[in-house]
C-alpha cells in the first residue's frame, strides 16, 4: 500500500488530518481543471473546493481499485459539466490576474525576453478563450487528454462515456479548436494589416 | 486535398517511425488544415497548469467546518422538530384518554386490567392454535413445500439483517 492509500483509507476511517493530506496534494491539479473548464479563478477556487467537499462527503464510495486522482477530477469534471450546463456563461475572463494574486503568470516585463513573454501570454489567452467554445464535456475530454495525459479508456471511465465517443469527442474538438485558431491568425493577420496602413509613420 | 493518413496521425497524437515523420513533414510543408491541427497539438501540449492561490488548504479546512457546523445544526433541528411533533401528535391523541383517566381513575384502572386479562387469554389461545397446527401441518404440507417456507422465512430474516445493518452503519464524513 502506498502513502496515497493509506490516507485515503484513514480519511475513510475519518482522520480529517488525512483528507488535509489528499487536498494538499491535489489542490493544484484539481484547481487547474476546473479553471480550464469554468475559465475564471474565483468560479475555479470554488469548484475546486466543492469538488474536496463532495470527495469528503463520499469518499465511503470510493472503490480502492480505481486511481484516486481518476475519481477526484471525475467528480470535479462532473462538477464543472454540471456547472456550466446550469449557468451558460456568457463570456469568459480574458484578465490575466485574479484579486489575490498569484494564479496566473502575467508577462513579466523585467525577465530577460519581455516580448516572448508577451507572446507566451497571449497563446495562453487564445487557448483559454478557445476552449470555451468546444461543448462542456469535449472540453473535459480535451483538459484531460493534454494537461493531465489521461488516456482515452481513463477518460472514458472518469466521464462515463465509451472509449469510442471519447476518441470521437477529442477528434472533434481537435478539429474545432484548429478551426477556431486559423480564425484567430487571420484575424490577427488582418488587425496587424490594418494597424501597419494606421500607422502615422506611413 | 487528401489529408489521409496525417490527419488521423496527428488527431490521435500517434507515435511516428522517422519515416512517417518525414513523410508528415513534407505534407505539412503544402496542407494549411494539418499545419493548424500539429499547431494547435503543440500549444495543448504547451499549456501550463494553473495553481490556486495560496491557503487554498486552509480554505478548505474553514469551508468543512463551516460544513459540519451547518449540518450538526440541521440535525440538531430536524431531531428537535421530530420530538416535538411526535409528543405533539401523541398528545393531541391521548388527550381524551388521558382526560377520561383523570376524570374516573377506577373506572380507567378496571377497563386496563380487562384489556391485559384479554390480551393474555388470546395470547394464550393464539399458542394453543399453532401447537394444533403444528402438529397437524407435517401430515398436510409435502416436505420440499415445507423447506421452500423455512428458506424463504430464512430468506426475509437475513433481509431483515441486512436492513438493520445498512440502517446503523454510518458512513464516514458529513453526509449530504
Amino acid at each position: 500500500m502506498n502513502e496515497e492509500q493509506a490516507w485515503v483509507l484513514q480519511a475513510q476511517q475519518g482522520s480529517d488530518e488525512a483528507f488535509t493530506r489528499l487536498v494538499e496534494t491535489y489542490q493544484t491539479p484539481v484547481f487547474n481543471l476546473c479553471y480550464r473548464m469554468l475559465g475564471e479563478p474565483e468560479l475555479a477556487e470554488d469548484a475546486a473546493q466543492e469538488t474536496f467537499l463532495r470527495t469528503y462527503q463520499h469518499l465511503h464510495r470510493y472503490d480502492q481499485k480505481r486511481p484516486f486522482a481518476t475519481w477526484l477530477l471525475s467528480i470535479a469534471a462532473h462538477y464543472c459539466i454540471d456547472r456550466l450546463r446550469r449557468r451558460k456563461f456568457s463570456m469568459f475572463s480574458m484578465d490575466a490576474e485574479d484579486e489575490d494574486g498569484n494564479t496566473f503568470e502575467l508577462p513579466d516585463p523585467n525577465s530577460p525576453n519581455p516580448e516572448a513573454e508577451s507572446i507566451k501570454g497571449q497563446t495562453r489567452d487564445r487557448v483559454h478563450s478557445m476552449l470555451k467554445d468546444l461543448d462542456e464535456t469535449d472540453r473535459a475530454a480535451i483538459i484531460m487528454r493534454y494537461w493531465y495525459d489521461y488516456s482515452e479508456i481513463e477518460i472514458a471511465e472518469s466521464l462515463r462515456l465509451t472509449v469510442s465517443a471519447v476518441k470521437s469527442r477529442l477528434h472533434r474538438a481537435r478539429k474545432e479548436l484548429a478551426g477556431l485558431w486559423q480564425e484567430q491568425e487571420e484575424d490577427l493577420l488582418a488587425e496587424m494589416e490594418r494597424r501597419h496602413h494606421e500607422s502615422p509613420a506611413f | 486535398m487528401n489529408h489521409q493518413p496525417f490527419e488521423l496521425w496527428l488527431l490521435d497524437d500517434k507515435y511516428l517511425s522517422a519515416a512517417e515523420k518525414r513523410e508528415l513533414d513534407a505534407h505539412l510543408r503544402t496542407c494549411t488544415h494539418c499545419t493548424t491541427l500539429a499547431k494547435t497539438g503543440l500549444v495543448l501540449r504547451s499549456a501550463h497548469v494553473v495553481a490556486p492561490a495560496a491557503g487554498f488548504v486552509l480554505r478548505f479546512q474553514q469551508r468543512l467546518a463551516a460544513q459540519k457546523i451547518a449540518e450538526r445544526r440541521r440535525r440538531l433541528w430536524g431531531l428537535i422538530v421530530l420530538i416535538v411533533s411526535g409528543v405533539g401528535l401523541l398528545g393531541w391523541f391521548a388527550a381524551p384518554y388521558i382526560y377520561a383517566f383523570i376524570a374516573s381513575p377506577i373506572e380507567w384502572l378496571t377497563a386496563s386490567i380487562g384489556y391485559f386479562l384479554y390480551v393474555v387469554t388470546f395470547l394464550q389461545a393464539f399458542s394453543e392454535i399453532l401447537k394444533v397446527l403444528a402438529r397437524m401441518a407435517p401430515n398436510f404440507i409435502p416436505p420440499y413445500a415445507l423447506m421452500v417456507m423455512l428458506s424463504a422465512l430464512a430468506g426475509l430474516g437475513l433481509i431483515w439483517v441486512v436492513s438493520i445493518w445498512r440502517f446503523s452503519h454510518k458512513p464516514q464524513g458529513v453526509t449530504a
